[in-house]
Formats: C-alpha cells, sequence, structure tokens
C-alpha cells in the first residue's frame, strides 16, 4: 500500500470533514469517516487528478480505507496523462 | 362554513450587501443608504469586469455555516442557506432534526442557480484545457440545491420546491406558499431565495442589454436611480432572504413573535413581450392580491415598487398603479429600494417583501435614495424621498415583475 496515498487521502479528509488523520487508517470504514457517496466521487476525482490517472467507472464499492487504496495503488498511470 | 386559516409572517433572515444583520439593514434602509458600489474583477487575460453592483463581500460561510457544509454549495446555496438559518433562529424556532416536521416544507426562487459552478467548470473545460470538471457540479449547480439543502439542514418533510421566474422567482415562491399553509397541506413553510450572478458571463449578459446603470468609483453608490428623471438602469445585485412562514393560530399558540399578516398573493402574465412590461398585466397582479388577501385599494398605505430604474420599465409600473388605485394613488406612498441593495434578481422579491414586512411591523418605510428629479413620465404617487414615511400602516404591497411577462404581487397585513 503508498503510504503518499494514505497520506493524501489523509489530507483531503481533514481538509473537507475535519477528520483527525490519525484516524485515517486502511482498517477503518469509509462510513465512520464520514464517506457518503458524494464524498467518494470527489476522493475518486483527486487521486485521478493528483496522480494522473483514470479510475474506472466499474470498481466494487470500497468500504474501508484499504478497499480505496487497494483500488487506487492498483490503476497505472496512463500514457500521456 | 369553516374559517380560512390564516398565515402569519414569524421570521425573517437575510444576508445583505451592506454585511450587518437584518436590523442594521433596515435601519440604512430608512436612512437612504446605498450598499451599491464598484464592482471589479480580474481574471487572467478575461476583459475586467467593472460595474457598480452589490455585493456580499463580508459573507463569511464558514462562519455561518460551518467548516465543511460550504464545501457542497455553490455561493447562491451558501447565501440562502445562511438566510434560513437566520430567519429560523429569528423565529425562535428550536434546533434539532430529530421532532417530526412532516408537515413544514420549503418554497424557494432564484433565476440562476449555480451560475458560479457552471462558470467555473466550463473555465476548467475551455480556458485551461481540462478535460474533466468537479464530480460535485451537477448537485452544486442545479436550481434547486438551495431549497433542498435548507430541507436536510432543518429537517423540514413537506414540499420542497423551488420557482424559476427570473427576478419574481422569490415572490413567486413566497406567493405559492400561502394556499399551502391556508388549506392546511403545511403548517409552517421556509420561504425566500437566493442569487449569486456576478460572474463574468451574467454580468457580460446584462451588459449586452444595454439595461446596466454605468459608475465608477465616486458615482457607484447612486448608479441606481429608480423614478428619476436621469436614471440610467440599473444594478445588479447578490444575496438571499427568507421569511418563516406559520399557520396563525400555531404561531400563537407558540407565542411567537408576529411581524405582520401575509394577506394575499397575485399572480398574472403579460402575454405579450419578453421583456417589455405591461401596465395591464401588472394591474391585474396587484387588483388579484389585494382581493386575495381580503382587502381594497382603501386599505393600502404603501408599495414597495419593483423599480428597477429602467428608461422603459419604471412608468409603466406607476401608470399600473394608478390604474389600480384611480384618485387615491396620488397620496398612496411608493418607495423602489433596490436604488440601496440593488436587483438581486431571484432573490429581489423577498428581500423587497422582507423590507415591506419591517415597514408594517415598525411603522416607518424607507425612501427611494438618489430621487430628487422624479420623471414627469413617474409621476401620479405619493414617492416617499429623503426622511423615510412614518406612520401606522395598514397594509402593503411588494411589487415583482419578471423578464417573460410573469407578475407577482404579496400583499401584507399589519399584526399590530
Amino acid at each position: 500500500m503508498e503510504r503518499d496515498n494514505l497520506k493524501l487521502l489523509g489530507e483531503f479528509l481533514h481538509t473537507r470533514e475535519k477528520i483527525d488523520p490519525a484516524r485515517v487508517k486502511p482498517e477503518a470504514t469509509l462510513e465512520e469517516l464520514k464517506v457518503d457517496s458524494l464524498l467518494l466521487l470527489e476522493l475518486l476525482f483527486e487521486f485521478e487528478d493528483k496522480l494522473g490517472v483514470k479510475i474506472p467507472n466499474d470498481i466494487p464499492p470500497p468500504k474501508t480505507v484499504g478497499d480505496l487504496l487497494r483500488i487506487v495503488d492498483g490503476i497505472k498511470p496512463s500514457a500521456g496523462a | 362554513m369553516a374559517v380560512p386559516r390564516r398565515v402569519a409572517v414569524t421570521g425573517l433572515g437575510l444576508v445583505n450587501p451592506f454585511g450587518g444583520d437584518l436590523a442594521d439593514f433596515f435601519a440604512r434602509l430608512l436612512r437612504g443608504e446605498s450598499a451599491i458600489r464598484l464592482y471589479t474583477r480580474q481574471d487572467g487575460a478575461l476583459r475586467p469586469l467593472c460595474v457598480p453592483a452589490a455585493r456580499c463581500e463580508n459573507f463569511d460561510a464558514a462562519a455561518a455555516l460551518g467548516e465543511t457544509l460550504p464545501y457542497t454549495m455553490d455561493r447562491y446555496s451558501q447565501l440562502g442557506m445562511a438566510a434560513a438559518l437566520s430567519a429560523w433562529q429569528d423565529a425562535g424556532l428550536p434546533d434539532g432534526k430529530d421532532v417530526p416536521r412532516d408537515d413544514w416544507g420549503v418554497s424557494w426562487g432564484t433565476a440562476l442557480g449555480g451560475t458560479l459552478t457552471f462558470e467555473s467548470g466550463y473555465m476548467e473545460l475551455l480556458r485551461n484545457g481540462r478535460e474533466r470538471v468537479s464530480p460535485l457540479s451537477v448537485v452544486l449547480g442545479m436550481n434547486n440545491a438551495a431549497a433542498s439543502h435548507i430541507s436536510i439542514q432543518l429537517g423540514l418533510g413537506a414540499s420542497c420546491a423551488t420557482y424559476s421566474v427570473a427576478c419574481a422567482s422569490s415572490a413567486v415562491a413566497i406567493g405559492e406558499a400561502l394556499p399551502k399553509i391556508r388549506s392546511g397541506e403545511a403548517t409552517v413553510m421556509v420561504v425566500g431565495g437566493s442569487e449569486a450572478p456576478l460572474s463574468y458571463g451574467v454580468v457580460r449578459a446584462w451588459e449586452a442589454m444595454r439595461v446596466l446603470a454605468g459608475g465608477d468609483e465616486n458615482s457607484a453608490a447612486r448608479a441606481c436611480r429608480p423614478f428619476n428623471s436621469d436614471r440610467q438602469g440599473l444594478v445588479l445585485g447578490e444575496g438571499a432572504g427568507a421569511m418563516v412562514l406559520e399557520e396563525w393560530e400555531h404561531a400563537v399558540q407558540r407565542g411567537a413573535r408576529i411581524y405582520a399578516e401575509f394577506a394575499g398573493f397575485g399572480s398574472t402574465s403579460d402575454h405579450n413581450h419578453l421583456v417589455r412590461p405591461n401596465a395591464n398585466g401588472q394591474a391585474r397582479a396587484m387588483q388579484i392580491a389585494i382581493r386575495d388577501g381580503g382587502l381594497t385599494t382603501e386599505d393600502i398605505d404603501y408599495i414597495n415598487a419593483h423599480g428597477t430604474a429602467t428608461r422603459e420599465g419604471d412608468p409603466i409600473e406607476i401608470a399600473a398603479i394608478r390604474d389600480v388605485f384611480g384618485p387615491r394613488a396620488a397620496g398612496l406612498a411608493v418607495s423602489a429600494t433596490k436604488s440601496m441593495h440593488g436587483h438581486m434578481l431571484g432573490a429581489t422579491g423577498v428581500i423587497e417583501a422582507i423590507i415591506t414586512v419591517l415597514s408594517l411591523a415598525r411603522k416607518q418605510a424607507p425612501p427611494t435614495a438618489y430621487l430628487d428629479n422624479p420623471d414627469r413620465e413617474c409621476a401620479g404617487v405619493r414617492h416617499i424621498t429623503g426622511a423615510p414615511l412614518q406612520g401606522d400602516l395598514r397594509a402593503a404591497l411588494s411589487n415583482s415583475f419578471a423578464f417573460g411577462g410573469s407578475n407577482t404581487v404579496l400583499a401584507f397585513r399589519a399584526a399590530h
């Protein structure tokens, strides 16, 4: 699991929902971090933007921080991005 | 036959370009003060905007709504939510969504909705060469976003509807809540509207219509001069207003302060031209509102005019007032407060309704600012100039007339 992506997620949730970054751990559920469907869209957008990747629409819905980061870590940067 | 249910105005709230609270806003209007300033915006290579406007420069969304909520809102929703919370507190209604409020609703107005969201999306695509826009663009930009946020934050489970009728939007929203409370469908309605129109595209569009008043640093404050012989057009403004409307007995039973009775609503269409107003359509709307309120022309002591300060519009409104009130028109007090708070498009109807309600409650009505040389074409009513009108006002009208030809008139009766 990429440490930078975990850090990025922590910073984002701190800005948006005032979540303590210490709570953003792989086993934490997105629900307890107040990540609803809209916020998840923003998170995916943020990762796409920062990492220059394209996350497909048909990903399995992540339940935990670990699920989400596995999805993000598994995407390779697209050519030219 | 059952006695029809009456509707009380029990809460008022706004976000206004003076930057202060409701009492401050009304006190400044009574003094004839203008909130209009020269608005300049420079963004990269774009030709700068430089027009007189009434902008809510000091509005602090995080202070009003908390730090996280504003991220999910366009500015027009932020302004609206803040105004609604303020009206809610003013009405003395308790916080907390655990109380069932399934017969309490929202009736909101906006002409343009999330225009700033759409503009920033286009900037990303067309100027910055990006391929994507924010995933929140849809829910930020949609015209019913402000109303839905209000419904969610206050826990209101009855109808939640948004009316988009150009410059009459929030007046229609207020009016459409009246039958809901009268019929028993709703007990309480949070009503009003919000607008944040100072984007490049919107300002340029109004400039292109040649109806915006010009001005510089020194003259901007007096740029909007309704009914004056040298009037030169309207001034755009941003802001929001909200009222709590409440079934009369419900308000009395909880010991609420009642500002005024919301007595009648009149709505007509000119059905002849998109932008040229029509005295007959406006007169019919006033007559319907007066009749709907169980009033006669004899009962009306003040009219808050639509009065935008366009060459064409102002004399037509005065002609309509003369038609409705006949010989009484000459002594009927009229003022156009857009001279001070600007034209807030979809929010302007509620801002002016709030001023009308406060005029009844406080027994004084603000003047039209900068009306030092009334146009002969706008003669035939008693223009309030200089000092405010003082006295026991029994009932008053608030006029809102929209591009498209939709006319809306709200009638309020003093509670005292």
